[in-house]
């Protein structure tokens, strides 16, 4: 319907989007920063656990929906894991020859998706972060892409 | 008489046994046998301890999946283990001798957390609906160079903007990195940022009036054109630079010699570009 409407008035079918915003724009002077969408070149996650098999399902199933939101994905995880170690006296009081160690062993996985917008961003992080299995920690970071500013002009 | 007598000795039997029955049925006794003493249980029979209600163990749930059943409904969020609602013949945990143990009863199983919420079609579906909630990327900045539009400077501004913000640039991916943390709110860091890039532009393309008196020994690169080899050459062969031929490769020689430092590539290069000017034979 729409599409024929356009036809009609003869406006061309890039002009407007298809997708709808949740509030319709009325003229460019009432938007004001924060409804305009930014751009994100790159969204990263770092996956940090104890277990290599849950990271790995974890980065499976963000990069599945980042290939069905149509947003280039890929990720990779460093084979060796870092370990923390504590060598402990194992007694209470005195035998300091007798010692116990304990290690704790951190895998990491990384995701990072290309070229965002804020609102995909938003919608993303959400989702992916509300499916965080326990034992896994996210550290997302988000590189923006701004116009140049207008003051940043050589001078005449 | 007789017969009167036995009647009545068999109504007091009659009675007696009347008696006897009443008796037992009150006090849940019968006396066909000897009565043995019993002290202890008098105030009545002992009940039976109460037993709890067993209950029957009915077959687990999966026996009864069907195959194509939407396995998204079953299992819809997460959720910990449970074996008789999962259909796999799954296995998990080491035992020195014999398979790893079954399904039923296993605390490994249950520990690790599992994905059985997130499958392939209901991540699908999940991101269908998702879709309403995101918006496209524009199709014009497709390739990094259309996003990226580098800062407006001549040579000379460059040079002194890179001379002022020194080890923060990358010269393979031409940007400059500039890390503020020293304010607690990230929005204060942000705009120190944007200023200290506003200072840096500005302050590149001011001209110091010291500048102006720059002189040839003050020159941190080689130029040809402002040099002595150019008067040389021009001197040797009487015309001006443009017209000796292959000129340009004997400057392009000069200059790298100069600038990039003597090594067996430039030191040759020299030599071949002042063989083809004085039109010498090239080994």
């Amino acid at each position: 319907m729409m599409s024929l409407l356009k036809q009609i008035l003869k406006i061309p079918k890039n002009l407007t989007s298809n997708f709808l915003k949740p509030y319709s724009v009325q003229n460019l002077e009432n938007v004001s920063e924060s409804d305009i969408d930014k751009l994100y070149k790159v969204l990263e996650l770092e996956l940090r656990g104890n277990d290599s098999a849950v990271l790995r399902s974890f980065s499976k199933f963000a990069v599945t929906t980042g290939n069905h939101l149509n947003i280039e994905c890929k990720s990779w995880s460093l084979k060796k894991p870092m370990h923390e170690r504590y060598t402990v006296l194992k007694s209470v009081h005195v035998h300091k020859k007798h010692r116990v160690q304990y290690e704790i062993r951190t895998y990491f996985t990384f995701v990072q998706y290309k070229h965002l917008t804020g609102s995909t961003v938003d919608t993303l992080l959400e989702y992916i972060e509300r499916n965080l299995p326990e034992g896994v920690s996210l550290k997302a970071t988000k590189v923006e892409l701004q116009n140049i500013p207008e003051h940043l002009t050589p001078p005449k | 008489m007789h017969d009167s007598s036995a009647k009545a000795s068999f109504s007091v039997k009659c009675i007696y046994n009347i008696i006897d029955l009443a008796i037992s049925f009150l006090l849940n006794q019968t006396f066909d046998e000897f009565r043995v003493l019993n002290l202890k249980h008098v105030k009545g029979q002992v009940q039976q301890k109460r037993q709890p209600k067993k209950f029957e163990i009915l077959p687990p749930r999966t026996d009864q999946m069907p195959v194509d059943q939407d396995w998204g409904s079953v299992w819809p969020g997460p959720r910990s283990f449970h074996p008789a609602t999962v259909p796999l013949p799954v296995r998990q945990g080491y035992v020195k001798k014999g398979a790893p143990p079954d399904k039923y009863g296993n605390a490994e199983l249950m520990k690790i957390p599992n994905f059985l919420h997130l499958t392939p079609p209901v991540i699908k579906r999940q991101c269908e609906a998702l879709k309403k909630f995101c918006t496209p990327w524009p199709k014009a900045l497709d390739t990094d160079e259309k996003i990226l539009t580098p800062l407006q400077l001549n040579a000379r501004a460059k040079d002194k903007f890179l001379r002022l913000v020194g080890d923060r640039y990358n010269e393979e991916t031409d940007t400059v990195t500039i890390v503020t943390d020293r304010c607690p709110l990230k929005k204060q860091n942000y705009d120190y940022a944007m200023y200290l890039i506003t200072a840096l532009y500005h302050e590149s393309w001011n001209v110091e009036p010291w500048e102006e008196t720059k002189s040839e020994a003050d020159m941190e690169y080689y130029d040809w054109n402002k040099n002595v080899s150019k008067a040389s050459v021009e001197a040797i062969f009487g015309k001006s630079s443009e017209d000796i031929p292959n000129i340009n490769v004997y400057s392009d020689a000069v200059s790298s010699l100069m600038n990039e430092g003597e090594s067996e590539y430039t030191v040759s290069r020299y030599g071949h570009a002042v063989r083809l000017l004085l039109n010498l034979p090239t080994s």
